[in-house]
């Protein structure tokens, strides 16, 4: 200890022998890795022809990664699903799988954060999210997730008098601006580019999709099968077949053709009860419920042609918590039992359908495919 | 005239480099404060100054984070490790000009990495996010000051050394050596994929491990003796606790990646390295605390030692802490919280900054020969102690409940996660304001003893040289 030189070799001895193994070690047990192919062959080989992963992501994407870090982005979002014993992320959506280490390899800012104030971005790509609906959330989050503590992003964004095809349906908060609308600025189609491209949505040989019981779960958490529903649902089912059954402003007038058993009629007006529509996809129901439908539909295998004009009076007037009563009602009436509609979800959908004409009902074939 | 006495004479080659480096320290850590009040302010409300693209969220808490380990932390590690260092080596500080040079490229360097931050150069390196254009100067500039300590422990009058200076050196010579290992597999051969997340976590943690703590225990080691007046207690076990952080330290701060897309064997490691380290905290816990405790009167009485006390409890309770958040059944909830909050503001708010603030009411009147008034120190101390405690108990609450939330899947994200850890932001910011305020009485009046007159500062140099 009294010999400097003798000491500083101590002290860099045992700084050293970490350096070996987190840098010197680490990198030549992982530092080599490709993409490769979803399935190897038998004798440990990449298939000929075959697919390989992870894919390059787009130059505009990659510039758009240069923006994610120089605004911190990372100081509130990580981009890593952990392994299932180590956290809850898969079970909460924000991944098909467990990511590894091969996702990164062609990233060249890798991102991986460690903390959480906002979601999980590894797989935001694959969230079905419009590109409008990200500039919206990156302008101002606040007006998509109320509680929301992400900073608005105004910076990025242009208001404009004259609209052009690239502009976006936001309205700003401040009542002067109300006739203008947003023009996303390079920059934020950059950011956007990059968001929508993170995804790990393909399987590797060292980790697989992992099946979760997330939606049955969920089903069994919020709906009402099995026994007493929550009071909040209770609630919400209550103040949903209020608007179902009332034929004044405020209400739905449901009843007039899908009738009060939920039934329908016969070869003119489709029933909600048992229905695969009522029971499958939320977002289809959403659309709907705001904007109608129109042509032929096959429900439970039988087919149907009629108008159905937007719900509320006057027509296409439900506000988001009245469509998700209402929803949560048909859901949950006649015998079915599926999950709850929170306004949430109903305002998440309102957003991607910014600047679409009122009144322009869906068709079966619009809801069906889906939009590219 | 009466000869001094040899402290005096080394106070005095001290007194230029001490007083540039805190005065200097003390700008930093004002800076340091403000941002942190605005980052705090930001996430009670997101729409406050939200049209400002140099101050969103994401540029002014890292801005804070560097401001606040390189600004405050490296300026305040010289001016202590230097005193302390001639001190005990009984030699002069030499070369005062060209530390001085070192220390205003050092500064100059921190002042453009946060500015090159805020325009957007961030590099998203852990604690390197500064741009890569100002790591030469930094560690230039950090080369000579930690070479000319080593000039001071070289010419030193006795060659026995002590648990202080051990703690010292190896803090200095850490860090560059940690900074040259980064920038080798971060900029110059960058590895790929997730191994650049593994060095710049090691590199980020690392740095309050093997940095700023080492110095903050040297500087304990000795002022709790020299102020007490009596030797540490179980002496002969401080050797075994500076080889037991020597040597679990680097490897124990990796148990952050747990579950993360990393080979699996990397955070076992860390968390099992996490647990070995009760060794290191047991022993600086007993040396400091028996040997204050025997005397624990004169321990409240004496400010300086009360700040270094503060600091100490805070390293061993926090440090506990730490070891339970790495075990994995507990980091599987805590991991990604706020509680990371917590851990880095109990280290350099609650534990480091704490023991130099004791240093320097300690120092600063034996070289400047004059007094902070007592009752500005006596403010500074229970604003401090208010806000760190009300910082540290809302970023440890508001984590846990934050973790427990998240982990319940049907719980929306926003609505209901963020939404209910809510308050606790607006108790940080309340702290935040108190420790704003509290540390700008400590500057102002660092710098009111450092410069009683300013516009005379250089003529009285001058004319106290001539007599």
């Amino acid at each position: 200890m009294n010999n400097l030189a003798k000491f500083t070799i101590g002290i860099f001895f045992t700084l050293g022998m970490a350096w070996l193994a987190f840098v010197v070690g680490a990198r030549s047990q992982f530092g080599d890795l490709v993409p490769t192919s979803e399935v190897l062959d038998d004798d440990g080989s990449v298939p000929e022809d075959a697919e390989l992963f992870p894919v390059d992501i787009s130059g505009m994407a990659k510039q758009g990664a240069e923006e994610y870090a120089a605004l911190g982005c990372v100081t509130c979002h990580t981009q890593q699903v952990r392994r299932v014993e180590a956290g809850f992320d898969v079970e909460r959506g924000w991944g098909k799988r467990p990511s590894a280490p091969r996702d990164y390899v062609l990233q060249e800012h890798v991102l991986l954060g460690n903390s959480r104030i906002g979601p999980d971005l590894a797989n935001v790509g694959l969230r079905n999210y419009s590109d409008e609906w990200l500039h919206q959330h990156l302008f101002e989050p606040q007006s998509i997730f109320p509680s929301s503590l992400c900073p608005p992003s105004p910076f990025l964004y242009q208001l404009v008098d004259e609209p052009v095809y690239s502009d976006i349906g936001i309205a700003p908060k401040n009542n002067m601006d109300k006739n203008r609308t947003v023009r996303p600025s390079i920059r934020a189609n950059r950011l956007v580019a990059y968001l929508q491209a993170l995804k790990q949505d393909y399987e590797l040989p060292e980790v697989s999709f992992i099946e979760t019981e997330e939606e049955l779960v969920e089903e069994e958490v919020i709906s009402s099968a099995g026994g007493e529903a929550p009071k909040w649902l209770q609630d919400q089912i209550d103040t949903g077949k209020e608007i179902y059954m009332k034929a004044a402003p405020g209400g739905g007038m449901c009843f007039a053709c899908h009738q009060q058993n939920g039934e329908g009629l016969a070869g003119q007006f489709p029933p909600l009860a048992g229905s695969d529509w009522v029971l499958g996809n939320k977002e289809r129901l959403i659309k709907i419920s705001m904007y109608g439908l129109m042509g032929e539909i096959e429900v439970n295998g039988v087919k149907y042609n009629n108008v159905m004009a937007p719900p509320g009076i006057p027509p296409g007037s439900l506000t988001n918590e009245q469509i998700a009563n209402v929803l949560t009602y048909i859901r949950n009436d006649w015998g079915n039992s599926a999950s709850a509609v929170s306004a949430e979800e109903v305002a998440t959908v309102r957003a991607s359908l910014k600047g679409r004409a009122p009144m322009q009902m869906f068709t079966s074939a619009e809801l069906t495919t889906p939009i590219q | 005239m009466p000869a001094d006495s040899p402290d005096k004479v080394i106070d005095r080659s001290a007194k230029l480099v001490f007083s540039f480096f805190l005065s200097s320290a003390g700008l930093w850590l004002l800076m340091a404060a403000l941002l942190a009040y605005l980052a705090a302010a930001k996430l009670t409300d997101p729409f406050f100054l939200s049209s400002y693209e140099f101050l969103t969220y994401g540029k002014i808490k890292v801005a804070q984070a560097n401001a606040f380990v390189y600004g405050w932390g490296g300026n305040s590690i010289f001016a202590v490790s230097l005193w302390i260092l001639a001190r005990l080596s009984q030699a002069e500080v030499r070369g005062s000009v060209f530390l001085v040079f070192a220390g205003v490229i050092w500064n100059l360097a921190i002042t453009f990495g946060l500015l090159g931050i805020m325009d957007g150069h961030m590099s998203g390196h852990e604690m390197l996010e500064m741009p890569t254009e100002v790591w030469p100067a930094m560690l230039i500039s950090y080369l000579i000051i930690t070479f000319l300590a080593l000039v001071i422990h070289r010419s030193r009058q006795v060659r026995e050394t002590i648990a202080p200076q051990w703690f010292i050196l190896a803090a200095l010579l850490w860090f560059p050596a940690l900074f040259l290992i980064a920038w080798n597999g971060l900029e110059i051969n960058p590895a790929r994929g997730t191994l650049q997340t593994v060095l710049s976590m090691w590199y980020g943690q690392s740095l309050v491990w093997l940095w700023l703590t080492p110095v903050a225990l040297g500087a304990a080691y000795y002022l709790i003796p020299a102020i007490l007046g009596r030797t540490i207690d179980k002496y002969y076990l401080a050797i075994f606790g500076f080889w037991c952080i020597a040597a679990l330290a680097p490897w124990s701060v990796v148990h952050h990646l747990e579950g993360g897309p990393v080979p699996m064997w990397i955070p076992a490691v860390g968390t099992v390295m996490s647990i070995a380290m009760v060794f290191p905290i047991a022993v600086a816990s007993t040396n400091f605390h028996a040997t204050a405790f025997m005397d624990i009167g004169k321990v409240w009485h004496s400010l300086p030692l009360r700040f270094v006390i503060f600091g100490t409890l805070s390293y061993t309770i926090s440090s506990y802490i730490g070891v339970v958040f790495s075990l994995p059944a507990v980091a599987k909830i805590t991991q990604f919280t706020i509680i990371n909050e917590f851990h880095f503001n109990q280290r350099v708010y609650g534990f480091f900054s704490m023991i130099i603030f004791g240093a320097v009411y300690f120092a600063l009147p034996r070289i400047t020969g004059r007094e902070i008034p007592k009752a500005a120190k006596s403010f500074h101390f229970w604003t401090s102690t208010l806000g760190v405690l009300m910082l540290l108990l809302a970023y440890l609450i508001g984590g846990l409940t934050h973790g427990v939330l998240a982990g319940q899947p049907s719980l929306p994200w926003s609505s209901s996660v963020i939404h209910s850890i809510q308050p606790y932001f607006l108790i940080t910011k309340f702290a935040f304001i108190i420790l704003a305020f509290s540390q700008f009485v400590f500057v102002v009046n660092v710098w009111r003893i450092i410069f009683p007159n300013p516009f005379v500062y250089f003529s009285a140099e001058n004319k106290e040289a001539s007599v």
